[in-house]
């Protein structure tokens, strides 16, 4: 039987003079306290049990590694450091679904035609437990095993730490939710993304406002996250605001991903702004409307940069959640279409019915990177990592997730931003004009 | 004025949550020395447990609380009984491996089971404020605290008056000679473990009803109630709730004043300095510290 004692300790279980450890006169309750019993089995079995259950999210789809990303038994293999678990769990599994659902439908179609192959997308994914440096290691521990062509993590945070270790290792990423605009200001070639970059993210529901909203808001505050993309988005908001000859009255800070943005909501009630801007993730978006009305701070609208087009923000907040206007990278109506997913309406059908969910924006990111893979290794004729980077930064195409043209420095910049509002519960679009389901509610809620 | 006073409620009700989220970690530390780092998985529970109940059955929260403290209570007997108490008696590296492996094993069941979407318990008064001048006191934070504080209250008469509260306090102070005056501690550690896991519950279920959740918020949760419980203080049951209350204070006032990224580096530099001036805590006893393990 082992034992584990603490040499720090007085030896609360040493055994004394006439009782021993299997000596008849031992005390029930002592005998089961006095000893840690297997402890290194019992341990094992629980950790075991944790990694297990821990890593469950792991390892899915054909093992990364061997030939890289190469033609080895004809599948193209493509690695994707997500946030499976941890804070961005949420976010992280939407863009797997994106990932999975494009895997589905380039091997449900012609597969992926390079030159006079032909190859079965084989998307293999890790967890990086919504940490950065995780996501960079994963990243690298790709490359070691030669999976030169990667698919974007979840959130800025990773992408940023994802893009140093790509570009030292010559591997090729598409960038499927890393929106901040400093990703792309360090000279890296090999980092590209296909979504539209954080400052316009609340320039866009001010856009939204100011061109349908009567009347139109004169003052506006703005509470961020203390992250780098949700102020990158903010200053792109006030810019926008002052621009369109708003008022910015206030602007305030929170920890990134707190639950209680109280002491910025004080601070702001008494200069009762028309508008109120967030720019920040879901957890501080519903507390900022909660809060609010918590608080008595009742501004003629809402607008935050990522939760409203999420299915949580609605239903955490229940009729608190109409009239709050979100940006949103993707709906169901943008203009486009490819020759794997169709029209943007085709990709939400096929979506909903291979998962059973409303497809939302997340999911579609991930789908449109993986796509602009996909068109690169195509349009490259090879898997050869340097080819497919300069064939992905070529392209210049339409898709189910509007136009696909990189910048210098990897930007989709022309992509434009839409607008949506929660109306009786459900996220419409409102903006841009042409694409709009409904008329912005304003006064909103 | 207004703003200070606003922000001073703010605080308050805040820390009245945190206190309530942090009472049971502080409990088991201060009587079984054992730093829980599963606690967090067990408040979450409790929200999973009455969100469940509501969205489910259409329950209240507040009944869902008490089935939530319930369930809890019942599950913390039975891991302390068969699982901590494998080692209770291990260096402190061991507890804290094992109780964090059981959170990784909890927090990840969550996420299987519920995903990682954030939920939120919806209740009538949910949004709906206390209005006193320009002073606004949220319904739902006023019940948190409230209940936080008769929790506390309840909790330091059942330690004080009772045969069995007693007994855990006479364990928590010098486990020989506890034994020796006939306490059964393998009991009293599973009722204490079951007490605390019970409260982490209630506090869960509240919790959910002001403020969203997710499986992620689990390892917050083990923080602030590690940082209530050094700041309050062990052996002595208001220690969460001065911790708690000091806390959100500090929080609202660096918040209000200092600019919102502050607030944890102010609330940690608080605690440091609280520890440098009284190194047991604001209301702990000195001899949690050198205690007598036999």
């Amino acid at each position: 039987m082992s034992t584990l004692t603490d040499p720090t300790r007085p030896a609360f279980t040493r055994p004394r003079a006439g009782y021993g450890p299997h000596g008849a006169r031992v005390n029930r309750e002592e005998a089961l306290m006095r000893d840690v019993r297997p402890v290194g089995v019992w341990l094992g079995l629980a950790c075991t049990v944790a990694v297990l259950v821990g890593g469950c999210g792991k390892g899915e789809g054909n093992a990364g590694g061997g030939g890289g990303s190469s033609t080895q038994g004809g599948t193209l293999k493509v690695g994707a450091a997500l946030s499976l678990t941890g804070s961005l769990a949420k976010e992280g599994r939407l863009t797997k679904l994106g990932y999975q659902f494009c895997q589905d439908k380039v091997n449900g179609g012609d597969g992926v035609q390079a030159g006079d192959k032909t190859y079965k997308l084989a998307i293999t994914y890790k967890d990086d437990k919504s940490e950065p440096d995780t996501a960079a290691q994963l990243v690298d521990q790709f490359n070691d095993s030669g999976n030169k062509l990667i698919l974007g993590p979840y959130g800025s945070p990773s992408t940023e730490a994802a893009s140093a270790v790509i570009e030292r290792n010559g591997q090729v990423m598409v960038d499927s939710s890393g929106a901040d605009n400093a990703i792309f200001d360090k000279g890296y070639r090999n980092t590209f993304a296909v979504l539209s970059p954080a400052t316009s993210y609340l320039a866009a529901i001010v856009d939204a406002i100011s061109e349908n909203a009567s009347p139109k808001p004169k003052t506006v505050a703005i509470i961020s996250a203390d992250d780098g993309f949700s102020k990158t988005a903010a200053k792109g908001g006030a810019d926008e605001a002052k621009n369109q000859g708003m008022q910015v009255v206030a602007m305030e800070e929170v920890p990134e991903h707190t639950t209680n943005v109280s002491s910025a909501l004080t601070k702001i009630r008494p200069k009762k702004p028309d508008l109120v801007l967030v720019s920040a993730h879901v957890e501080e978006g519903i507390a900022a409307v909660k809060q609010s009305k918590e608080l008595g701070v009742n501004p003629k609208g809402f607008g935050e940069t990522v939760a409203p087009p999420t299915p949580d923000f609605a239903k955490a907040l229940g009729k608190n959640a109409e009239g709050v206007v979100g940006s949103t990278q993707w709906t169901a109506d943008s203009k486009g279409q490819d020759k794997v997913f169709g029209t943007a309406k085709e990709y939400a059908e096929g979506f909903k019915q291979r998962f059973g969910e409303t497809a939302e924006y997340h999911s579609a990111e991930a789908a449109a990177a993986c796509l602009a893979l996909v068109m690169g290794v195509e349009k490259a004729g090879s898997t050869d990592p340097a080819k497919v980077r300069d064939a992905i930064a070529g392209l210049d195409t339409e898709s189910f997730f509007g136009p696909i043209k990189f910048d210098d420095t990897g930007k989709n910049a022309d992509k434009p931003m839409s607008a949506i509002q929660i109306q009786n519960g459900e996220p419409v679009t409102i903006y841009p004009s042409d694409q709009a389901q409904a008329k912005l509610q304003w006064p909103a809620g | 004025m207004t703003q200070f006073l606003q922000a001073t409620v703010n605080g308050l009700l805040q820390g009245g949550l945190l206190a309530l989220v942090a009472v049971g970690f502080s409990l088991v530390w201060g009587v079984m020395n054992i730093v829980n780092l599963a606690h967090g998985a067990f408040v979450l529970i409790g929200s999973y447990i009455a969100w469940k109940l509501q969205t489910g059955a259409d329950i209240a929260p507040l009944l869902g609380m008490v089935v939530a403290a319930a369930a809890l209570f019942a599950g913390g007997y039975v891991i302390q009984r068969y699982l901590i108490n494998l080692v209770v008696n291990a260096p402190i590296w061991m507890t804290l491996l094992l109780t964090f492996g059981l959170s990784l094993v909890l927090v990840n069941g969550l996420v299987l089971l519920f995903t990682g979407d954030f939920r939120s318990i919806h209740t009538s008064y949910g949004s709906d404020s206390l209005a006193i001048g320009d002073i606004r006191i949220p319904y739902g934070r006023l019940i948190a605290f409230v209940l936080a504080v008769g929790f506390t209250l309840a909790l330091v008469w059942f330690m004080d008056r009772t045969r069995l509260g007693l007994a855990i306090k006479a364990t928590g102070m010098d486990r020989g000679a506890a034994r020796l005056m006939g306490v059964t501690v393998r009991r009293v550690y599973g009722l204490t473990f079951a007490i605390a896991a019970g409260l982490a519950g209630a506090a869960g279920a509240i919790y959910g009803t002001v403020d969203t959740f997710s499986p992620a918020n689990a390892g917050i949760f083990t923080l602030q109630s590690f940082v209530i419980a050094v700041l309050g203080g062990l052996g002595n049951m208001w220690g969460a709730l001065a911790g708690g209350l000091l806390l959100g204070v500090v929080q609202a006032w660096s918040g209000q004043y200092l600019g919102g990224t502050l607030i944890n580096a102010v609330a940690f530099a608080v605690l440091v300095t609280v520890l440098v001036i009284r190194p047991a805590g604001l209301l702990g006893k000195p001899y949690y510290e050198a205690r007598v393990e036999v």
